[in-house]
Order: structure tokens, then sequence, then C-alpha cells
């Protein structure tokens, strides 16, 4: 327990201290607001603008979810596909390898060309970008498994499935909950720069008017919002970890 | 119920049978021969250990009994229906634990319940009966990272039992536990061995072990091995920690390592 304060308030005083010195900083050479905001100017500026960052939050957070899972599903069942059968891993892995050298965002023009104003391609790419990752940590995941493993479950007579979900999968949960923290971020960005290309809503939209606008203490409020995002995410997929691998636990700690 | 169908009297162990038993792993240029032809045979209830040097083909030929690998040449029967597929009534131990590192102790050993659907009251007051006998009382719920490394093996043998298979295949199971807690556990082995006779096939790094566990030890060739030796360990049981106090003990040890010298494993000057 003391543990776990000091993890939130260590960082937290860092944090405040930085803020201060940037503040004073800024007072102190009279920087101009629309160049660099003090930190009393823009967190004022989130109470200000409460509900609409809310609400643009909201939506940007939707299709970060979306994005997520519709990339986090086909990557882990490809993974497994990969890592299990020689036949998939053959045909499947040069594809994936040409795909992961592509730079994906620079297929948002595409996408907007073919679909046009609406949520889906945003998702659509967003689940690609995620996919790559989750995917390569899936088949590590898989892979992982200790050959006499097998040998076990066969002579227990296991079924396929059964060895998938009592030994493979939570074999793999590791590799694939790291993999699943480390994405949670990257779709935070995603989302957002697609927003910037195409959207009349969304956190990417607000900075993209306050840009137009020399609103920075905005472009600031919303930076703090969207990491706030990044952050809570990455720490409901932390507490969904500690729930469902609760061995987890202590096991770092320990090893 | 038995692969085979066919009835053998409750509390004893299954019985092995092979004949000219080789393997060879790959095909082509990359092919390995890492076994035999070798014979082997075990009566039921009997423990046999096999000793022989590294890669000679040990755990291959525990991967053949248990139906897990298929045989190259020859062929195996357990109480004389020919492996066609994985052997069901059997418990393997593995040199490293091999725990499921995401269970606990108790749920380690259950999951032979749950795979196999029998009755979890029943497996688990065998299961419970088990860790008592194998002094692990206390630690049903810890994972293996929270045991030490003579309890996860202990776990390890809990779960390779509750089943109660005809048989135990071991492989270098005391491997990596130092001294003192492998004279013990050897000793609770012995124990629940005596109390229930399944055939158990032991594979050893240890003369000792060898000597202090079996009935009869096998001793093979370097690989692919051949089995060159049979010794019929005739001490009576339970065996002491201090093997020592047996006469006997050193003349077996003494004909293991002259084997070995002669087929020129050791090379002492
Ligand atoms: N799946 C496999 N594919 C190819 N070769 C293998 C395979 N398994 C074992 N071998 C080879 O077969 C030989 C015998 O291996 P095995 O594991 O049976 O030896 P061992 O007697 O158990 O050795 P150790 O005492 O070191 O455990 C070795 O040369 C090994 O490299
Ligand atoms: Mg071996």
């Amino acid at each position: 327990m003391t543990g776990m304060l000091k993890r939130v308030y260590e960082p937290a005083l860092w944090f405040a201290g930085l803020l201060i010195v940037w503040e004073v900083l800024v007072r102190a050479f009279d920087v101009q607001s629309f160049i660099l905001p003090a930190p009393s100017v823009f967190l004022v500026r989130i109470f200000h603008d409460f509900d609409r960052l809310l609400l643009q939050g909201a939506i940007t957070t939707k299709l970060i979810l979306y994005g997520f899972v519709a990339g986090t599903i086909p990557g882990v069942v490809l993974g497994y596909l990969i890592a299990s059968f020689r036949i998939c891993e053959r045909l499947l892995y040069p594809l994936v390898v040409f795909i992961q050298g592509l730079p994906k965002i620079t297929l948002a023009p595409l996408l907007l060309v073919w679909f046009g104003f609406s949520d889906f391609p945003k998702i659509l790419l967003t689940s690609l970008i995620t996919f790559f990752p989750i995917l390569v940590d899936s088949v590590a995941g898989f892979k992982s498994m200790d050959r006499r493993h097998y040998y076990l479950s066969r002579s227990m007579g296991a079924s396929g499935w059964q060895t998938f979900w009592r030994f493979q999968l939570p074999s793999a949960a590791p590799n694939i909950f790291s993999g699943l923290k480390i994405t949670i971020v990257i779709a935070v960005t995603v989302v957002i720069v697609v927003e910037w290309l195409n959207s009349n809503n969304g956190l990417g939209h607000v900075v993209l008017r306050a840009m137009d606008s020399h609103d920075t203490p905005l472009i600031f409020a919303v930076l703090v919002v969207a990491s706030t995002i990044g952050v809570f995410l990455n720490y409901g997929i932390v507490v969904l970890e500690n729930v469902l691998l609760p061995w987890r636990r202590g096991v770092e700690d320990n090893a | 119920m038995r692969a085979n169908g066919q009835e053998r009297a409750a509390d004893t162990g299954a019985s092995i049978a092979g004949r000219g038993i080789k393997k060879v792993f790959g095909t082509g240029p990359s092919a390995h021969h890492a076994l035999g032809p070798i014979d082997l045979d075990v009566k039921p209830g009997e423990f046999v250990s096999l000793i022989g040097p590294s890669g000679c083909g040990k755990s291959t030929t525990m991967l053949l009994v248990a139906g897990l690998e298929k045989t190259t040449e020859g062929k195996i029967e357990i109480d004389g229906v020919p492996l066609s597929a994985p052997l069901s009534e059997v418990g393997i131990v593995f040199q490293d634990h091999l725990l499921l590192e995401f269970r606990t102790a108790i749920r380690n050993v259950m999951l032979q319940q749950e795979i196999r659907r029998l009755d979890r009251q029943e497996l688990r007051e065998r299961a419970d009966a088990l860790f008592e006998k194998l002094g692990l009382t206390g630690a049903e719920n810890r994972y293996p990272w929270q045991l030490s490394g003579g309890m996860r093996q202990r776990v390890s043998i809990a779960r390779a039992l509750v089943h109660q298979p005809s048989m135990l295949l071991m492989d270098e199971p005391f491997g990596a536990l130092d001294a003192i807690t492998r004279t013990q556990i050897r000793h609770d082995l012995e124990m629940l061995w005596l109390e229930t006779r399944k055939t158990v096939l032991f594979i050893t790094h240890s003369i000792e072990e060898a000597v202090g566990l079996s009935d009869r030890v096998l001793v093979m060739s370097d690989g692919p091995g051949k089995i060159v030796d049979e010794i019929h360990i005739d001490l009576p049981r339970p065996r002491p920690a201090h093997l020592g106090d047996y006469p006997d003990f050193a003349q077996y040890a003494q004909r293991v390592y002259t084997t070995f010298e002669k087929l020129g494993i050791y090379k002492f000057k």
C-alpha cells in the first residue's frame, strides 16, 4: 500500500515541481501566451472549456477504443495461427512483414478518399496501426510455451480447445498485455492525427481550430486532456491485467 | 477407462514391452539417430531406472513409451496393447517441474481433473492427501514462483499421481534439486510408490538415485543409446538416506562406473 502511494505521489511531486518552474520562467521572462502559455493559463483554460473538452474527448476516446479493439482481436487471433500452424506462418508472415514496413499513417488520405467523412476510416486506420504490435507480441507469447507443456496436455488427453484455454492463452497473456499497454498509447496519437485530416469533431479537430486562431493555451489544454486519456486507458489495461492475470502480481518483483 | 479396455487389477501398474525400439529425428541429411534399437521390458509395478550419459536417448525413450513421439522402428506394447496414441493412463514428471505459472499449486494438480473431466470432489480429496504426504499442506494456494524448487517438484509429482495412473514416467525429476532435498524427496517418492505400486520408469544421471530407488537399473551407452547392462537391485525397502549403510550399494555403484569406463564415457587417467 505504501509502495503504491509512493508510486503515485513521487512522480506527481516531480510533475508539480516542473510546472512551478515553468510557471516562474514564463512569468520571469514575460513570454507571450501564444508562444508558450504558463501552466496556470492552460490549466484554467481546461476548466473554462471543460464541457467542450469533455465532449470532444469522449468522441476521441470512443474512436480510440473501437480502433484498438478492432486491431487487437485480429492481432491476437492471427498471432495464435502464425505461432501454432507452420502453414499459416509460411503464408502470412511475409505479407505481415511487408505491411509492417509500410508507413500506415500515410494511408490516411487514401482511406478518406475511399470512405469519406465518417468514423469508419479513422477506426480502420487505428486498428491497422494497433494490429501489428499486438500481432508480434502475440506470436512471441504463443511461441513462448515450453514444448513439454504440449506433451503434458496431450498425455492428459486435452482437446485443442482445452489446450488453447488452459495452456496456450494464459502462457501468451503476459506478452499480449505488454503489447496492449504500449499500443493503447499509440492509438491515442493515431486518432488525433486522423482527426486533423478529417473531422468536424474530436480533440484533433479542436487542436486544428485552436491552431488556426493562434489559441496556444487551448492547444496545451487539449494536450493535457489527450495525455490524461492515454494515461487512464493505459491504467485501465493494467487493472484488467491484474484482474485477469492475478498471478502476475509480484512475479516481476520476485522473479 | 483404459484405452485398451482390458481389465487389470486396480492396484497394480501397467507393463511395458518394447521390441527393437529405434528413434530417428528428422529425415534426409538432417536425420539424427537418437536411440536404439533397444528392447525394454518393465513388469507391472516395477521400479526401473534408466541411467546413461547425456544425449544417449533417455528422454526420447520416455516420450516413446508415453506415446508422445512415434518410434521410427520397433514397437511398444503397454499391457499387451500396441501404442498408437498418447498414453492417457500416465503421469509425467520432468526435470524442471513445468508447473503452469498462472495456476496455484492445487490448481496445477487439479488440472488433471479439469482436462480429464474426473469427479471434482474425489480428485480434490486425493490431491489433499497427496499434499499431506508430500509435505505440501499449506502451500495449496501459492503460485509456483512462491514455492521453493523442492516444493515445485513435489507439486509436479502430485500432479502426476492425482488421477491414479498405472504408470509414472519421470525424467530426471530431482536433477535440479540440492542434495539434501533430493535425498528426502527420493524417500518420499519411495514411500508413495510402496503404497501404490505403480510402474515407474525413472530417468536419472545419479547412480545413487538409481540404486536408491530401483528394482532394476538399465545402463545405457552413448547416443544413439543402447542398453548395455542391467542390474537387479536387491536391497530391502524402504531404503535409508545413507545408502552406504549397505555393503551391496558400493558394489552396484561400482558396476555402473565400470560399465561407463568400459564404454569410454569416463576417461579418467
Ligand atoms: N525433437 C528432436 N529433434 C531432433 N533431435 C532430437 C530431438 N529430441 C532429442 N533429439 C536428439 O536426440 C538425442 C537424444 O536426446 P535425449 O533428449 O533423449 O537425450 P537424453 O539421454 O535425455 O539426454 P540428457 O541426459 O542430456 O537429458 C540428442 O542427441 C538430441 O539432440
Ligand atoms: Mg533428457
